[in-house]
């Protein structure tokens, strides 16, 4: 026994210092690494709807210099000057931020520059001048047609109209990452149904709730729909729960109606 | 790269692979002794009906069909039965726990009526055999390995009167 | 066509600004619900007959633990400390202070009471939204005061069933094989228990090997095997009045009994020759049908919940796989295709899917699969473990597994475990003793 370990020692090593040694034959070629290519990571940044730039030159000029300004819209009479105002909505908590890892992935960075470029037709000045409003006619029309492409891709809902959120991605993602973390989804639900819940709120302007209305309550009382009834009222808790909503400081006007989608199939399906 | 230096090399390392399958563990020379394959062919959990007639044979995992050390074993007792003929006896049939439980039953009665039917071929009458399943309810080995699993894998024939 | 620009910019301005902010809520958190379970509240003269009757202190707050503990073992709903509660049962089941409740983070309250009228138990009971501060289900009924537990599993099914859409499973009972000894020598005994273990009951003495035990549709019946003067036979046991009875006159081994979900007939294996197929017989005209016949071993079968289908398992083609059949026998077709062998399978009440133990390299796994066989997904894996049974509702396995033993031989036990369709909560079911061949009745009340 004790001589059989000596003599597989010995010839282990002289193993070893034949493969130190480098027998050539045994390299190995070198392997064919593709060049490495530079992803940047672009923020997407938090243009939301400008109200009414003053000319739309202007706005088509900014755009090309390629700035990171925030813009609050507000609604006012068309004879104001265009303001600016850094977001007041609350900042990074890392919640937002994994969130809005997953909202760059849907969004579709266009979309943003679409909606620029859209509100300008608000511009009233501008009317008078027909050649600036045909080309902005013609550009706003493209401009339709790739926005409800794009918003197909992003949203599940089928009812969804062609316009984009009027919440800044920010806005969104602060709101969002408040009901994530309100909303306890029924486990017992059947991952293979269809588990989406619409909601539509009326909002005051702290964020408490007026009214909420489930927009596919008929399906609450149908035979072997069961489960619907008890997503919706998860739903409805949440909301509860997590009153009052995370909404943005201004532009009342433009979220007291707002519209939540509940849909319970990522989560469940794993 | 010259020939003689591919001949070297490829000597070399025709040397090198061959030692190491030399190092094979020792472990395995003595469990070779108590299973070939997967069928285990050992003596200690074996009880004898009589002078040089062992009482039961061996199966590898999922199987009933008898090796030729089996079919030894059951000529040895069909001779020893044929030699008593007021002997009944009831054949046995166990499987290891690594199967579900029914399955496990049914396989014990098929390990049992293999031996039973082999005995017959060799003169013994079928009213003189019984047939029980006992599945994996009665290990004679609780042993958790391979070696513990072969022990349990048999059919063993356990006179009657 | 200069006006008909401007008129189309003017449509486009009132379509935006009637928008609607849509907001896609995909997210959120899968913890269990918080739910504030008040002790039922009786009523003073009950007080003392519940002492007197049951000898039970406090039967308001027994039965409250009852539900507790129910709810936070299916993993779905977390039920909160009663020292935080500020409201008196008796009141809270009359007007919850839903503010007190929402300061404890109660999403769902339970409130109740519970009194003794002509010699019945009575008991009513409500459950609130709390943030909607309004009453989901408000529910009273009556029973035999012994059934008293009971009276906490009904009231768990009823909340779990208005609160996740699935029918419950805690008015049940489970049947399983007690053992003890040594593994070469194990003493099984047929055991039956309430499904949170209280109620233990021994149907046989531990004289004679019983396995794989099985109820009848209406939980009043068990079949079984035993090898009752080392005979190895499917027999049938009254549970009220302890009568056994052997199945048939088989000249041979009979196994794997279960019960036609009509309850009329007991199907099982029938080995002989070394071969095994399945029988039927029937209870009542005790007329034997023969539903398989090939030479291969044909067993642990289990019909769908319709009795149209039999699923079962077979190694005609070379290895354990599981087939699935029309109940005459005819139509016979592989299901199982996967790396390993597959055993003891099991459809769900549901009539969805087949639950199933897979060994491959060496490891057991639970798993189910969809009854063509496809979408196979594997739960659970262990060294060892087999033969899951559905609950009533589809959604909860529960099985069994035994340990490896040391270099001596020791160390050996088999306990019952449950695990959740979506793999979630997988949990030891306590037994006194160690247990194997577990088996779920289905829903004692309806």
């Amino acid at each position: 026994m004790n001589r059989n370990i000596i003599i597989s020692t010995g010839f282990h090593f002289i193993i070893i210092m034949i493969t130190t040694l480098s027998l050539p034959f045994l390299l190995k070629t070198p392997i064919d690494l593709p060049p490495i290519i530079s992803i940047e990571l672009i923020q997407i940044s938090d243009k939301t709807s400008i109200p009414f730039a003053p000319k739309a030159k202007k706005i088509i000029e900014k755009i090309k210099k390629e700035e990171a300004e925030r813009v609050v819209s507000e609604q006012a009479p068309p004879k104001k000057i265009k303001k600016e105002k850094p977001d007041a909505v609350p900042l990074p908590n890392e919640k937002i931020d994994k969130v809005k890892k997953i909202e760059e992935k849907k969004q579709n960075p266009e979309k943003i520059e679409t909606e620029i470029k859209q509100v300008s037709e608000f511009e009233k000045k501008e009317l008078f001048d027909p050649n600036n409003i045909a080309a902005l006619i013609d550009k706003s029309k493209e401009d339709f047609a790739e926005t409800s492409k794009t918003t197909n891709k992003v949203t599940q809902s089928q009812d969804r109209n062609a316009e984009p959120s009027g919440l800044s991605l920010n806005e969104e993602d602060a709101l969002k990452a408040q009901i994530f973390g309100c909303w306890s989804i029924p486990l017992g639900l059947p991952y293979n149904e269809n588990l989406l819940v619409r909601i539509k709120l009326q909002l005051k302007p702290d964020g408490t709730v007026v009214k909420s209305e489930i927009l596919d309550h008929v399906r609450m009382n149908k035979p072997g729909q069961g489960f619907y009834k008890v997503l919706a009222e998860s739903a409805l808790r949440a909301i509860r729960l997590c009153q009052p909503l995370r909404v943005p400081t201004t532009g009342y006007e433009r979220w007291k109606d707002l519209q939540l989608n509940f849909d319970a199939r990522e989560m469940l399906e794993g | 790269m010259t020939l003689s230096k591919i001949l070297k090399n490829t000597f070399l390392v025709l040397m090198a692979s061959l030692i190491l399958t030399a190092c094979a563990t020792t472990k395995k020379v003595s469990m070779d002794n108590q299973m070939q394959g997967d069928v285990y062919t050992g003596t200690d959990t074996v009880e004898y009906l009589a002078s040089g007639v062992p009482d039961r044979v061996f199966f590898a995992t999922n199987e009933s069909i008898l090796t030729t050390a089996s079919r030894d074993t059951l000529r040895k007792q069909a001779t020893w039965l044929r030699a008593n003929s007021e002997i009944t006896v009831v054949l046995e049939g166990h499987a290891d726990e690594r199967g579900t439980r029914e399955y496990n039953l049914a396989l014990g009665e098929r390990r049992a009526n293999s031996a039973k039917d082999y005995l017959m071929t060799y003169g013994v009458s079928a009213s003189r055999i019984s047939v029980i399943s006992y599945g994996k309810e009665r290990p004679v080995d609780a042993g958790s390995n391979p070696l513990s699993w072969s022990k349990n894998r048999r059919s063993v024939t356990v006179k009657a009167n | 066509m200069k006006f008909l620009r401007i008129l189309t910019i003017l449509l486009l301005i009132q379509f935006k600004a009637y928008a609607l902010i849509e907001v896609d809520i995909t997210r959120g958190n899968l913890s269990p619900l918080p739910v504030a379970v008040s002790p039922l509240s009786p009523d003073k003269k009950s007080i003392t007959e519940f002492e007197k009757i049951l000898n039970v202190k406090d039967l308001g707050s027994e039965i409250s633990i009852i539900v507790e503990n129910n709810l936070r073992q299916s993993g779905l709903f977390n039920p909160l400390e009663k020292d935080a509660f500020l409201q008196k049962p008796d009141i809270a089941h009359f007007k919850p202070r839903f503010e007190d409740w929402k300061l404890i983070k109660a999403q769902a309250l339970i409130t109740g009471k519970v009194e003794i009228i002509d010699e019945k138990l009575r008991v009513e009971f409500r459950l609130w939204d709390v943030l909607a501060a309004k009453e989901m289900l408000a529910i009273a009924f009556t029973t035999v005061p012994t059934n008293w537990r009971r009276v906490g599993h009904i009231i768990t099914d009823k909340v779990y069933e208005r609160l996740t859409g699935e029918k419950g499973y805690f008015d049940t009972r489970l049947i399983y094989v007690a053992e003890e000894g040594p593994k070469t020598k194990r003493i099984k005994k047929l055991a039956i228990m309430d499904q949170d273990g209280f109620n233990l009951k021994y149907l046989t003495l531990g004289n004679e090997l019983v396995l794989t035990p099985r109820f009848n549709p209406t939980n009043q019946m068990v079949t079984y095997l035993s090898y009752f003067r080392n005979l190895p036979r499917v027999y049938l046991l009254d549970i009220e009045t302890g009568v056994q009875e052997v199945v048939g006159d088989f000249p041979g081994m009979t196994f794997a009994p279960r019960f036609s979900p009509d309850g009329k007939k007991i199907i099982m294996s029938f080995a002989t020759d070394g071969n095994s197929d399945i029988y039927t017989m029937d209870l009542e005209n005790r007329v034997v049908e023969r539903i398989t016949n090939y030479p291969s071993i044909d067993t642990s079968p289990s019909y769908s919940p319709d009795g149209k289908y039999i699923c079962f398992n077979s190694d005609r083609s070379g290895y354990q796989q599981i087939y699935v059949m029309k109940s005459d026998g005819s139509s016979v077709k592989r299901i199982s295709f996967g790396n390993g062998i597959y055993g003891t399978p099991v459809w769900s009440p549901r009539g969805d899917l087949i639950a199933f133990t897979k060994l491959h390299k060496g490891k057991f796994y639970i798993g189910v699969m969809r009854i063509d066989g496809k979408g196979e997904r594997l739960l659970t894996e262990n060294f060892y473990q087999e033969a899951p049974s559905w609950s009533p509702n589809g959604r909860v396995l529960v099985f069994y597994r035994e340990t490896k033993t040391d270099d001596k031989g020791e160390g050996f036990s088999a306990k019952l475990w449950s695990i959740d369709l979506t793999c979630y909560n997988e949990r030891q079911v306590p037994t006194k003793s160690d247990a194997s061949d577990p088996s779920w009745s289905s829903l004692l009340s309806n």
